[in-house]
This record gives structure tokens, C-alpha cells and sequence, in this order.
């Protein structure tokens, strides 16, 4: 009797397999509720987005100042906002895309960084605020969603992003 | 990262390299972990955590089934456990959303969802860690104890991304016991640089081909423009993996091991089920070995071997995406095999070879047509198109793509075929066993990277199709 039940107990192994799988559990929550994208169309999440904008300082732009500033082709992906400062002294700029596959996102933030260090390049020494601005960017990825802002909002501009979703 | 990055070529590999042969034996796989992990973190930030989870909940669950070995009830109940696991983990990041859209298109209402991307890679490592599962309980191999060397097989960056599927029985000798030295650093780097070459010069050319032909509209394309598009995105695919493939199979040589080839040169098949055995080999024995063997496979009737395969083929269709076009490309396999095998094979096997071939190409470029279509309806309106449906037999824009990537056709076909292999080869071993044939040989794969290297710089970033799987 006492061999049976020694022979029934859950080993170590047992008993860790049980814990990894309550932490994939709890990994999977944490997923959907902090990195999960959405199935909204990318029109809802764009308006929502553009909503928030100061419109007066940030201008919509077209593919070609896309491909001219980040070398991406607006057509490779479901849908793409960007809008920028017309003024040559300013960096604020937002971009939104939603990719058509995941393995387009590392592309797009190796075009994200590649602008940022290109802007610190060009600013440097002589727009000290606007170096800030670069330093602060924010960006986040959120499913098939890609989000980047520089500007002085660019806290409540992500969090316009995060809301829509 | 992506094996035909900047980064990968010259920094990661070259420091990664360096750093593996000057350590001391012990501290290999510990350095092989470290850098897997990076290599994978790189790309995937989030989802590392994933891989490790899965890592860690796998290396449990064997160690559990091979302590209750001696009591088969309660084994049966552990392994059944571990596969359901894995089984929920890989369809809910890659059916989820599929299901969901499914229901929204068939219900009145709309149920909103939070949309997950695919993390890169889950449906290789998840199968290897069943392939590991499974063998423990059927003990044809012994639950590995080593936390470090079952991390190092599933993460093992050469094979983690896209594969081929590598299974622990064929690998856990390497783990402990692996030879390098520079021959064998020489047959990899130069395994690696013709993958590398097949990917980034007539992958992503025919590619680009594939691309610009698919944007037209279906019922617009001629029937020359048509099957030009196709065996287009054939050569794109073929290159494209069995470079990626090539190239895994050099950097595992690079670090002592020896994984089994994916492919052998599908598309000089005389069948269908020829065309299965030289095609994604590992996947096929995988499917084999877990799922056709298990159901029966051909030691039964006629009526369950047919639906034992089609059982198979659909899943396999489903392991390539969740989407209609990847399920119904698997049926199509499914119903072809089934009629090979038990209504027209034997006829087939009396045609003249070439005649097989014909047939062979014909049924794998239809096949593509549904991989490759972002819907059914596409897929029948393009296949309308290749049969005369369309705008005409030919039109100027096709004999322009033809006449102006000919060479590149020329090179698609004779590196897909025997052909290219025995034409190097001829032509080295004109010197053989002289040091004029190293001379060529390096001067030959030299050129192969130095061209790859120029295609990737200057080309538009090209991940490898097998990622999105």
C-alpha cells in the first residue's frame, strides 16, 4: 500500500511541468493584454490615431516621402499612415503600418532606427531639443501593428495607438 | 535575424564562429545556447520567452515520461498530456485568428479578438520537441537529463527558424560527442555560400519576377504570362528554402554537425510520391513517423490507407498556414498520392522518363498555384488563366520577361536539376588533383559570395518565405 502510493506521488519533473504550463498560461494573458495587436481594420486604428495629432505642426505624407525617408515601399503592407513636419527644422513625425507578414516588422524597425540615428546625425550640435525629441521617440510593435513618434506628444500619441486597438 | 543579413554575415556568424572554436570543449554548447538565444532574440524580443517556456516544459515532460517508463498507463498519460500542450500552444498562435475569422464570416455579428503574430519558427521547434516526446515514450530514446543539451537542440540557431526538422534521435549523439576541424569548417562555409547564393540571387530574382506577374489581374494574363508567373514562384520557392535549407545544413557542419539534407532535387521527380521524397524531406518524415505509422500507414485496407493519407496531407497543408489555399494544397497532394498509388501509378511508371517528368512539373506547378494565391478564387481564376481562360495565349510583356531574364532561367533550371552539379564538377575535375582545381573551386564559391553579397545590398530586404510557416 505505502510502495503504491510512493509509486503514485508526482515526481520533481511532474510537478515542474505543471508549474511551465501555468506560466505559458499566464505568458499567453500577458501577451494578449500588452502586446496583442488587433483585428480592427487598419482605417479604424489609422483615424483614431490621426485623431489624436496636432495637425497644425504634423502634415500627412505620401509613399514617396515614405520610400524617401524610411526606404519602404508602402505597397508591401496592409496599410500605412505617416505624417511629418513640413518645417526642416523639426523632426516630429509618426508613422503607423500594419504589416502584411510578421517577418516584415524587423524590417521596418531596422528602417525606424536607421532614420532615428540618421536624424541624430544631422541635428546634433546645433537643435539640442530636437536631439531630446529623437531620444524619446517611442515605438511598439502590437501584433501586425507598427507605431513611431517623435514629437513633444509622443506619449499621448502612443497611447492614442494602445487605446485603439 | 535572417541568415542572408548584413548582420548575420559579418558580425554575428564570424564572432560567433570565432568565439565556439577557441573555447575549450566543455563550454561549446553553453556558447551555442547563448548565441541561439541571442540569435533568436534578435528578431523575436518578445517570443524568446516562448521558445524557453516550450524548452523548458519539454525537457519536464521527458524526464516525466521516462520515470513512469515502467508503468505504461500512467507514461501514456504524461505523453498524451505533453502532446496536447504542445498541439494547444502551436494552434493557438497560428489557428486562433483563422478560427475566429472563420466564425465572423459565417455569423451575423462581428466578435472582435486580440490579434497575436505567428512567433518565427514555432511550427519547426514544436515539432522537433514532439519528434523528442514521442521517441522517450516509445523509448527509442532515453530522456535527455542535460537542461543545456536539450536547450541547445531545439534552440540551436542553425536549424531553429526554418527548419529542417531535426529529430532528437538522429542528433543526440552529436550533443555530447561532435567533431569540428577545418575541413569540415570548409564543406559547411562552402554548403552555406551556395544556399546563400541560390537565395540571394535567383530566389529573390525569380521572386521579383513572381511578384510583378501576380500583381496583374488573373483574368489579364495571357497563358504564357500565366505559367511564366508560376514556374517563377516554383524557382523562387525551391531557392528559396532549399537555399535556406543549404545553408542551415553548412553552419550545423561549421559547429560539428551533421543534419539530414532537406531536399534532393524535387523537381527532376518521375512522380508525384517521387516528388515527396526529394521535397521538405524532414517534414515528410516527420509526418511519417508521428502521424501516417501511427494511424496504420499501409498496413491496412485500401479504404483506411487512402484515408490515412489524406489524413496526412491535409495536415500537412494546415502546418503550412492557416488558410484555405494551404488546406486545400495539402488535399491536392492527398487525392494525387491516393491515385498514384491506387488508380493510374502503374500506368505512369510505363510512360517514358521525360514524359514522367512533364507530368510530375505540371501537377507540382498547379499545386503551387493554390500555395501560392491568397484565395481560392484567385487560385481558380489564375489556373483559368494558365489554360487559356485568360487574355490570350501570349502577349509582348511575357516574351520581354522571358527574353530579358533568360539567363537567369537558364541558371534556375540548371542549379533545380542535376545538370549544374555534374557541369561544376565536369569542369573542375578537369584539373583534378591539382592545385589548380582548389584554385578554381575558391575562386568559384569566392565569386558565388561576393555576388550574394552584392545582391543582398543592394536588393529590398528579402526574408525567406519558410518564415510566415
Amino acid at each position: 500500500m505505502t510502495e503504491e502510493i510512493r509509486k503514485n506521488r508526482p515526481g520533481i519533473s511532474e510537478i515542474a511541468k505543471y508549474i511551465v504550463s501555468v506560466l505559458i498560461i499566464i505568458y499567453v494573458v500577458l501577451l494578449l493584454l500588452f502586446a496583442s495587436g488587433s483585428s480592427k481594420p487598419f482605417e479604424d486604428v489609422a483615424a483614431a490615431v490621426s485623431g489624436s495629432l496636432d495637425t497644425e505642426t504634423l502634415t500627412r505624407m505620401d509613399d514617396r516621402m515614405l520610400k524617401r525617408n524610411f526606404g519602404l515601399n508602402s505597397a508591401d503592407y496592409d496599410g500605412v499612415m505617416y505624417y511629418a513636419s513640413t518645417s526642416s527644422m523639426s523632426v516630429e513625425e509618426v508613422l503607423l503600418i500594419r504589416v502584411d507578414s510578421r517577418d516584415q516588422i524587423q524590417q521596418i524597425s531596422d528602417a525606424i532606427d536607421e532614420r532615428i540615428d540618421a536624424r541624430m546625425d544631422a541635428f546634433e550640435g546645433y537643435a539640442p531639443d530636437q536631439v531630446r525629441l529623437l531620444e524619446d521617440a517611442q515605438q511598439s510593435v502590437r501584433g501586425r501593428y507598427v507605431f513611431f513618434a517623435v514629437s513633444s506628444r509622443a506619449t499621448e500619441y502612443r497611447n492614442a495607438f494602445d487605446t485603439s486597438l | 535575424m535572417v541568415f542572408s543579413s548584413i548582420t548575420f554575415l559579418f558580425l554575428f556568424l564570424p564572432v560567433v564562429l570565432a568565439v565556439y572554436y577557441i573555447a575549450p570543449e566543455k563550454y561549446k554548447n553553453i556558447i551555442l545556447l547563448i548565441s541561439s538565444i541571442i540569435f533568436y532574440a534578435w528578431g523575436e524580443p518578445v517570443y524568446v520567452v516562448l521558445m524557453i517556456l516550450s524548452i523548458l516544459l519539454n525537457y519536464f515532460c521527458g524526464l516525466d515520461i521516462g520515470s513512469k517508463a515502467e508503468d505504461p498507463v500512467r507514461a501514456k498519460r504524461s505523453v498524451i498530456f505533453a502532446v496536447v500542450v504542445n498541439i494547444l500552444i502551436l494552434g493557438f498562435f497560428k489557428y486562433y485568428g483563422f478560427l475566429l475569422d472563420m466564425l465572423n464570416s459565417i455569423l451575423p455579428g462581428e466578435i472582435p479578438y486580440r490579434e497575436l503574430s505567428l512567433p518565427i519558427g514555432i511550427s519547426f521547434y514544436t515539432f522537433q520537441s514532439l519528434s523528442y516526446i514521442i521517441d522517450v515514450y516509445r523509448k527509442k530514446v532515453k530522456p535527455q537529463n542535460s537542461l543545456l543539451l536539450y536547450a541547445v537542440y531545439i534552440s540551436m540557431f542553425p536549424q531553429l527558424i526554418a527548419g529542417p526538422i531535426v529529430r532528437y534521435i538522429d542528433i543526440e549523439e552529436q550533443l555530447t560527442n561532435r567533431k569540428t576541424s577545418a575541413v569540415r569548417l570548409g564543406q559547411g562555409a562552402a554548403l552555406f555560400i551556395r544556399g546563400l547564393a541560390k537565395k540571394a540571387v535567383i530566389a529573390n530574382m525569380t521572386g521579383e519576377i513572381f511578384q510583378q506577374i501576380s500583381d496583374m489581374q488573373a483574368s489579364q494574363m495571357t497563358v504564357l504570362m500565366a505559367w511564366l508567373g508560376c514556374i517563377s514562384y516554383a524557382f523562387q520557392i525551391y531557392f528559396d528554402f532549399s537555399g535556406y535549407s543549404d545553408m542551415a545544413l553548412g553552419l550545423g557542419r561549421m559547429f560539428g554537425f551533421e543534419f539530414r539534407k532537406n531536399f534532393d532535387y524535387p523537381y527532376i521527380s518521375r512522380s508525384i510520391t517521387e516528388f515527396w521524397r526529394r521535397w521538405h524531406i524532414s517534414l515528410s518524415t516527420w509526418f511519417r513517423e508521428y502521424v501516417y505509422i501511427p494511424l496504420g500507414g499501409n498496413r491496412c485496407s485500401a479504404a483506411r490507407n487512402m484515408v490515412n493519407l489524406m489524413i496526412v496531407w491535409t495536415l500537412t497543408g494546415m502546418w503550412h498556414g492557416a488558410a484555405w489555399n494551404f488546406i486545400v494544397w495539402g488535399v491536392y497532394y492527398g487525392v494525387l498520392l491516393v491515385m498514384e498509388k491506387y488508380v493510374w501509378g502503374a500506368s505512369v511508371d510505363q510512360l517514358p522518363s521525360p514524359v514522367r517528368r512533364i507530368y510530375s512539373l505540371v501537377l507540382i506547378l498547379i499545386g503551387w498555384v493554390f500555395f501560392f494565391s491568397p484565395s481560392i478564387g484567385y487560385a481558380l481564376r489564375y489556373l483559368a488563366a494558365m489554360f487559356g481562360g485568360g487574355a490570350g495565349i501570349a502577349d509582348k510583356g511575357a516574351w520581354f520577361i522571358l527574353f530579358s531574364h533568360w539567363l537567369l532561367y537558364l541558371l534556375a533550371v540548371l542549379g533545380s536539376t542535376t545538370l549544374g552539379y555534374r557541369l561544376i564538377r565536369g569542369l573542375t575535375e578537369v584539373w583534378n588533383g591539382s592545385r589548380a582545381r582548389t584554385a578554381a573551386v575558391l575562386i568559384l564559391y569566392f565569386g558565388m559570395f561576393f555576388v550574394a553579397v552584392a545582391f543582398l545590398v543592394t536588393g529590398d530586404y528579402n526574408p525567406f518565405l519558410y518564415f510566415r510557416f
